[in-house]
């Protein structure tokens, strides 16, 4: 298995290479059979090194390390990055399933093109969980980021999809170089580029200087943009909302996920140690950055009607949470935190998914104008429902698992937890209510806000084109059980108990910053063996308490989306200032991007 | 004596890409940008700096990229927004 | 935001990036110090494996991975350029006019391109014992086919590029990458190892691997940006809005 581990990347590249070499004597139906082969084989290959009970290392090109350093790139697969890659393939497999003939008319010769940047952007994300080198993870962070500028742009015909991946990839770029600065300073400092490696070459002299900090604060920095915190967030939801539906699946479900295991990652293996950020700085910066994204994400995603627009904001606000789980910097953090992403990841990409059936049956993706048109497709609309309540941590979904797990840490998360889960649970639930059964009123079309001259006409969703290019009747069976699929997924990460087991057990090897250099570079086995830490500990599981806390913020998005679509609650008006923010004006962004960074080294430096 | 010639030469090629860098920075029209400061002055520049540092492979991609690829994309870039504005 | 506000924040976030960094740079080992743990590392193993080239070494036999992850970077930009500057519904295809070029620069052009084509090549053969390699040698050779181009006009140019062989040559030439890593897996080592035997040092079949490796990425570069430009080509020379189209029907005739 050592030997095949990059076999996981490789495949759907050589997928790819076949539908861009063959892509026009290819029909159709070939094309996306081989992409669904290519990415299957991938996911099976993650799932099969999954199942070794320890890490997984493997030298590309065989440069295992003499006396400790090469000049090689190490894959390592243990259970979380594996995790990941597997995570990401399943995704690939369902967005490939779902757009199963989803698109009208594929490019002119080009039958293969879009299943072709599926393959890509799979690689990109298996290459990114996978590496064990600094610099190899830049590389592979960079095809994930062409990949996505490139499908989130390719409804050509309009001008927003266009505009939203020039801002997607305008920061995202920013944020790149920033990281490539940062691998830079650390390359002068230890002569080193393998994460362990690095770590391990701060160690032996440890200088906490400006040097370590600035590489701290500029590598994390394109890592936080991907992530999407605030304020590197505001590219997501211009490009969400104008990806087709499909691609939206992977980015929210996955993509965004892989920014905060960046940070996870080269946290513990390049800074964790006694030559690396104190522990308190690192906390700092991730807790404080994680709330301000949880809580605007939150609220921005409660005022939008635009329901993809509405869906990002949400993964923006949940991406605050998961920053806040992984820089407790605890087991259970982390842990609760990984069951958290692939509940999310589930219910997301199955709320997408309902969204991509409405668009393509009724056209349009506006809340106000779709009030009510819902009603004969009430089967969705109990999938929405579903899906707005994971998001919201019902028990015993995935997600309530997560949270329930996470906000053991301290006394004030389930507050914060409590907040954001209702905000964007209930948004979704008001979807839902308004969309497929019509209650409350039909939103009164009102004046669009133009505050400071400058500023857009609110995104409302109206003038979206159906992707699949007339509008169908039925939403094929496809899309459907994907979504049904999703949503299971979901459930199943929070029925479980060996699933949290194993997690909790990864966890704990994860952020061992000495045990994984010596599994990396002196090839001791490692990994974590479920039933050492996790017996002692009793695993992390439901509690009655993380199970009554879930109730209580499933219950009070209930309320919250009740008293929406009844008229008490205003679902806008009252922060336009946050709401002017979000203008789509990249050079705002880039403005923020800067700025963010400026407040990072502030909080690392303190 | 050799060491001190090296600084200078990198002292003068990074003072060039400065100067190179900035001047197409300022250069407002995107065609001039294109072709005078990418093709003479800032690829060049680099080139130089590249070679200078020891860096061949390095600058001989920036003198194949920079110096044809790119202000070839630029220009017909420029050519196609120009002829859709004509239009409107 | 205001552009001023937005002036401020930019500002501010300028000043305080340029600071960290500045700060970071002072505590930098010295320029041109002679402590290079990895160069030394990297140059030992070049020998070992017989790569006159170092760099060469680095990309396409230590650090190889890296480089299929670029290489594929390449190739998801040009596929992504593909499909974002595809002919939509509403655009149609015109044929270009012929374009008059002085006789002067079209000596020069038909002089100089199969010249440049030459050094292309060279430049990809001789990757693993001198500067340059695929990367570089397949971005000559495919701007070496443009000077026909620029000396004669856009029709020379496609007679000679048919953009469906080279996007065959750009899946080949990825794949071809992809195929030679598995090989060292067949071969009983790690993936994209050097198993071949490899040669006499500081002769073109020396390297093992590294030389076809460099093919391949030189094969798929050329074809990558062939097929990228004739993209931007065709966006700036024949893709017209339908609404163009029929207004210039329209005064044909009147």
């Amino acid at each position: 298995m050592d030997r095949l581990l990059p076999l996981i990347v490789a495949v759907p590249l050589l997928g790819a290479a076949v539908l861009v070499g063959a892509g026009r004597r290819m029909p159709r139906l070939a094309a996306e059979t081989v992409a669904c082969a290519c990415a299957a084989a991938s996911t099976a290959l993650a799932c099969a090194a999954l199942a070794r009970a320890t890490t997984v290392v493997s030298w590309a090109g065989g440069w295992r390390p003499r006396h400790g350093v090469s000049g090689g790139i190490v894959l390592v697969g243990d259970r979380i990055g594996l995790g990941l890659a597997a995570l990401a393939s399943v995704l690939v497999l369902a967005v490939l399933a779902y757009s199963w003939r989803y698109f009208e008319e594929p490019p002119r010769g080009h039958s293969g093109a879009f299943p072709a940047l599926v393959l890509l952007f799979q690689a990109g994300m298996c290459g990114f969980a996978l590496t064990g080198d600094l610099f190899d993870a830049f590389v592979f962070f960079e095809l994930m980021g062409v990949c996505g500028y490139a499908l989130t742009g390719y409804h050509v015909e309009e001008s927003r999809p266009v505009q939203g991946a020039l801002a997607f990839g305008f920061v995202n770029s920013l944020g790149s170089y920033a990281t490539l600065m940062g691998i830079a300073l650390l390359y002068a400092r230890t002569g080193e580029l393998g994460m362990a490696a690095i770590g391990r070459q701060l160690d032996a002299a440890p200088e906490r200087d400006a040097l370590v900090a600035a590489a701290f604060v500029l590598v994390m920095t394109g890592l936080l943009v991907k992530a999407a915190a605030v304020p590197f967030h505001f590219w997501l939801p211009d490009a969400h909302a104008v990806a087709p539906t499909p691609v939206c699946l992977v980015l929210s479900g996955v993509m965004v996920e892989t920014g905060v295991y960046g940070v996870a990652r080269v946290h513990t293996t390049v800074f964790g140690g006694p030559g690396g950020i104190p522990a308190a700085g690192t906390r700092r910066v991730l807790v404080v950055l994680g709330v301000v994204s949880a809580v605007t994400g939150a609220v921005m995603c409660w005022q939008q009607r635009h329901i993809k627009r509405l869906l990002a904001f949400s993964t923006v606000g949940h991406t605050g949470l998961f920053l806040v789980g992984v820089g407790l910097l605890t087991d259970e953090g982390l842990s609760g935190t990984c069951l958290y992403v692939l509940g999310h990841a589930g219910a997301k990409a199955a709320l997408f998914a309902c969204t991509g059936i409405l668009l393509a049956r009724l056209g349009s993706v506006d809340e106000h104008e779709l009030h009510g048109r819902g009603r004969d497709i009430r089967g969705i609309g109990l999938l929405f429902a579903l899906g707005g309540l994971a998001l919201a941590g019902l028990p015993p979904f995935g997600t309530g698992l997560g949270k329930a797990v996470v906000e053991e840490g301290s006394a004030w998360l389930p507050a914060l937890f409590g907040l954001v889960s209702a905000l964007t649970g209930g948004a979704a639930l008001r979807v839902a209510a308004r969309v497929f059964l019509g209650t409350g009123e039909r939103g009164r079309e009102e004046e669009p806000e133009t505050a400071g001259g400058e500023e857009e006409p609110e995104t409302a969703g109206g003038e979206e084109e159906p992707e699949t290019g007339r509008r169908i009747r039925l939403a094929p069976p496809p899309m459907v059980s994907v979504a049904v699929a999703l949503l299971a997924g979901a459930l199943a990460v929070g029925t479980v108990p060996a699933l949290a087991e194993a997690t909790y057990a990864a966890s704990s090897a994860f952020l061992d910053h000495a045990g994984y250099a010596a599994t990396v570079l002196g090839g001791r086995a490692g990994g974590g063996q479920p039933g050492h830490a996790a017996a002692a500990h009793g695993g992390a599981w439901w509690t009655w308490t993380g199970a009554a806390l879930g109730l209580l913020s499933a219950a009070l998005a209930v309320v919250l989306a009740a008293a929406a679509v009844v008229g008490l609650v205003p679902s806008r008006g009252w922060s336009a200032p946050l709401r002017r923010l979000h203008s789509g004006h990249i050079g705002d962004y880039v403005a923020w991007t800067t700025a963010g960074i400026g407040l990072l080294s502030l909080l690392t430096l303190w | 004596m050799r060491e001190a010639l090296d600084d200078t030469l990198v002292a003068a090629s990074l003072l060039l890409v400065a100067a190179a860098a900035t001047a197409a920075a300022l250069t407002r029209d995107p065609a001039r940008q294109a072709v005078v400061l990418s093709l003479l002055a800032l690829a060049l520049a680099l080139a130089l700096l590249f070679t200078v540092l020891q860096a061949p492979d390095v600058a001989l991609s920036q003198l194949a990229v920079g110096s044809a690829v790119t202000p070839l994309m630029i220009l017909l870039t420029v050519r196609r927004v120009r002829r859709r504005r004509r239009r409107e | 935001m205001t552009r001023r506000a937005r002036l401020w924040v930019l500002a501010a976030g300028l000043l305080g990036t340029a600071a960290l960094f500045a700060a970071a740079c002072l505590r930098m080992p010295p320029f041109g110090g002679t402590w290079h743990p990895y160069g030394d590392r990297a140059v030992a193993a070049a020998i070992a494996q017989r790569t006159a080239n170092t760099v060469s070494s680095v990309n396409f036999d230590q650090r190889a991975l890296d480089t299929l992850g670029e290489e594929s970077i390449l190739f998801a930009a040009v596929l992504g350029t593909v499909v974002l500057l595809r002919r939509t519904p509403d655009e149609r295809r015109v044929a270009p006019q012929p374009a008059s070029v002085p006789p002067a620069l079209r000596r020069y052009a038909i002089t100089v391109l199969p010249l440049a084509l030459l050094i292309g090549l060279y430049v990809v053969a001789h990757g693993q014992l001198s500067p340059g390699g695929g990367f570089q040698g397949g971005v000559v050779v495919a701007t070496a086919l443009h000077l026909l181009y620029i000396g004669v006009d856009h029709r020379a140019l496609e007679r000679v590029r048919p953009v469906g062989l080279y996007e065959l040559a750009d899946g080949v030439g990825e794949g071809a990458y992809v195929v030679l890593g598995a090989a060292g897996l067949l071969a009983g080592s790690a993936y994209l190892a050097n198993t071949l035997p490899h040669g006499t040092f500081n002769t073109l079949a020396s390297g093992g691997t590294v030389p076809l490796l460099n093919a391949a990425v030189g094969m798929e570069v050329a074809s990558a940006v062939v097929v990228l430009l004739a993209r931007f080509l065709a966006q700036a020379l024949e893709i017209v809005d339908e609404k163009t189209v029929d207004e210039k029907e329209e005064k044909e005739k009147e």
